[in-house]
């Protein structure tokens, strides 16, 4: 692959979004749901309750930036791609073009992580306002960044996988909407019915959820991390390799 | 040259799979203007998916100046620009963005000086920052044609060029395309238009049911058949149809009824019904 083969890809995509963001309507339902649930579970059910010895936004702002990263990376990536393959037939223009498929998947998955993390940063403001005091370390920026790039993949592969956009919500009903709820997001995963944790641990959220909340490294962190990294490389080459086979 | 040897692809599951392309084999000489003639499900599309590196064929191959494309698809890549039948353009970006995005994508060198140029040549100046939705199709076509010819590509591909144009812009797009032949570049073209592959096309391969049925000049091919239709339309106005090898058989033949006769140079619609037993439009 050459130097910044990549780039146009990332362009584009960039230059798209920029054109949303300057539709009022984007910003405003990018936003809508998280707020939402800091509303209704933060400042309602929660509002009383401590969790793990802190009151229950402070527990709650990390799980709602990790989810609304994990929505934004993978519904951008999965939904465009989908589009652009079979209604638009813009991805034709990146098969056609002189650069490997990792080229496409690199600046496919740059552009799904742009988008998470600028979710993730409107979230973040609005946290800050509900609760002043909440204390962000570098593995709650470490935990985001590899939660980007594992969903952004995930959305190559069913961007690449799907054939009607219908098909999307499908794997959104699934697969995302059961990992916003029971990954701990809401509330700690100890507290689910045993039954239930294996496959709850097997949800690449529930870890990042436990490393976006931890202040030091331990076993569990590492753990944790090793996880994401396994399901962000994982991912990677089967989107890329799904890319690299693109037959119609 | 191109060379396409055998070349085959399959849709469907098995047990229900539809053949679109069958063991196709031809050579397209370098330079000129290659015309694949047929009706919608002849298996051109197909075709050019397969010769233009988004579609793999199940059996077969393809060289282009001696190397494999299916082999060395970057090399291929390197070499092609592409006008597909359905506008594949980003409607959300403007002209100058798709082009630009194209540019960095196929590393074209003078990019800037080259998109000016080309969006000079296709009329297209003073819209270059217009979003393209606000673009007629006939602009949006032209539009494809700019950004298949800024890589300056050995083989140009266009998947019915002129698909619901309206004559005068036809006319334009035809202009243009011989302009790319006149500098050294061979076109390929798929079109069910007879006036269009007569019109344009050195070189004609007629296809139906994804099989060559003839492969020759546009001479060539109605001198085959014979170079005069006489067309005999009976009370009810339904027309019937007699090629003739010469002037003198075509008389002949219409003085043979009393109808209503036209007598007119065959052409490759001709050529089609005669080999094949269809029609092509």
């Amino acid at each position: 692959m050459r130097h910044l083969d990549w780039y146009p890809v990332f362009y584009r995509e960039m230059l798209l979004f920029r054109r949303k963001l300057l539709k009022l309507g984007y910003l405003f339902s990018a936003m809508v749901v998280p707020i939402i649930y800091l509303v209704t579970f933060g400042l309602g059910l929660g509002r009383n309750m401590k969790i793990q010895g802190a009151d229950y936004l402070t527990f709650l702002i990390p799980g709602l930036v990790a989810m609304s990263s994990m929505n934004n990376s993978y519904t951008w990536v999965a939904s465009a791609l989908n589009l652009n393959r079979l209604y638009f037939k813009t991805f034709q223009i990146f098969v056609q073009a002189p650069i490997s498929s990792s080229a496409i998947m690199i600046g496919e998955v740059l552009a799904g992580i742009a988008k998470g993390l600028f979710a993730s940063g409107l979230i973040l403001i609005v946290g800050f306002i509900a609760a002043p005091n909440l204390h962000l370390t570098w593995l709650f920026f470490l935990a985001l960044l590899l939660n980007c790039i594992l969903f952004s993949s995930l959305g190559v592969i069913v961007g690449m996988i799907t054939n009607t956009h219908e098909d999307i919500s499908t794997y959104n009903n699934f697969f995302i909407l059961p990992m916003a709820f029971f990954s701990g997001t809401f509330f700690p995963v100890d507290k689910m019915p045993a039954l239930l944790k294996w496959l709850i641990y097997l949800f690449p959220l529930t870890h990042t959820n436990i490393v976006i909340r931890q202040t030091v490294w331990n076993s569990a962190v590492s753990t944790s991390l090793l996880v994401l990294v396994l399901y962000a490389a994982v991912f990677f080459l089967i989107g890329s390799r799904l890319i690299k086979n693109y037959s119609e | 040259m191109i060379e396409i040897i055998e070349l085959s692809k399959h849709y469907g599951p098995p047990g229900k799979r539809i053949t679109a392309v069958d063991k196709l084999s031809f050579t397209i000489e370098s330079g000129i203007i290659f015309g694949l003639l047929g009706p919608n499900g002849a298996g051109k599309t197909t075709t050019i998916k397969m010769l233009t590196a988004v579609s793999r064929p199940d059996s077969g191959t393809c060289l282009i100046d001696g190397f494999d494309i299916f082999k060395k698809p970057l090399e291929l890549k390197e070499r092609i620009g592409v006008v597909p039948q359905e506008n594949n353009l980003d409607r959300e970006l403007t002209a100058y963005e798709n082009l630009k995005i194209y540019a960095m994508l196929h590393r074209v060198e003078n990019a800037e000086a080259k998109i000016g140029q080309i969006f000079s040549q296709m009329g297209l100046s003073d819209r270059q920052d217009l979003i393209v939705t606000k673009y007629s199709g006939g602009m949006q076509r032209r539009l494809l044609l700019a950004r298949a010819l800024l890589r300056e590509p050995a083989v140009l591909f266009l998947d019915e060029p002129s698909i619901g144009l309206d004559p005068q812009i036809r006319r334009q797009m035809w202009d243009i395309i011989r302009e790319t032949k006149t500098s050294g570049r061979t076109v390929i073209i798929t079109t069910h238009y007879i006036e269009e592959a007569e019109a344009l096309c050195d070189r004609i391969a007629i296809l139906s049911k994804g099989r060559l049925i003839a492969l020759d000049t546009p001479a060539g091919l109605k001198a085959r058949i014979g170079g005069y239709a006489v067309e005999f339309m009976d009370v009810n106005g339904k027309i019937s149809r007699f090629i003739a090898a010469s002037k003198d058989e075509a008389h002949d033949r219409a003085r043979s009824c009393n109808c209503s006769v036209t007598i007119r140079p065959s052409n490759l619609e001709d050529v089609f019904i005669e080999l094949t037993g269809e029609r092509i439009e």
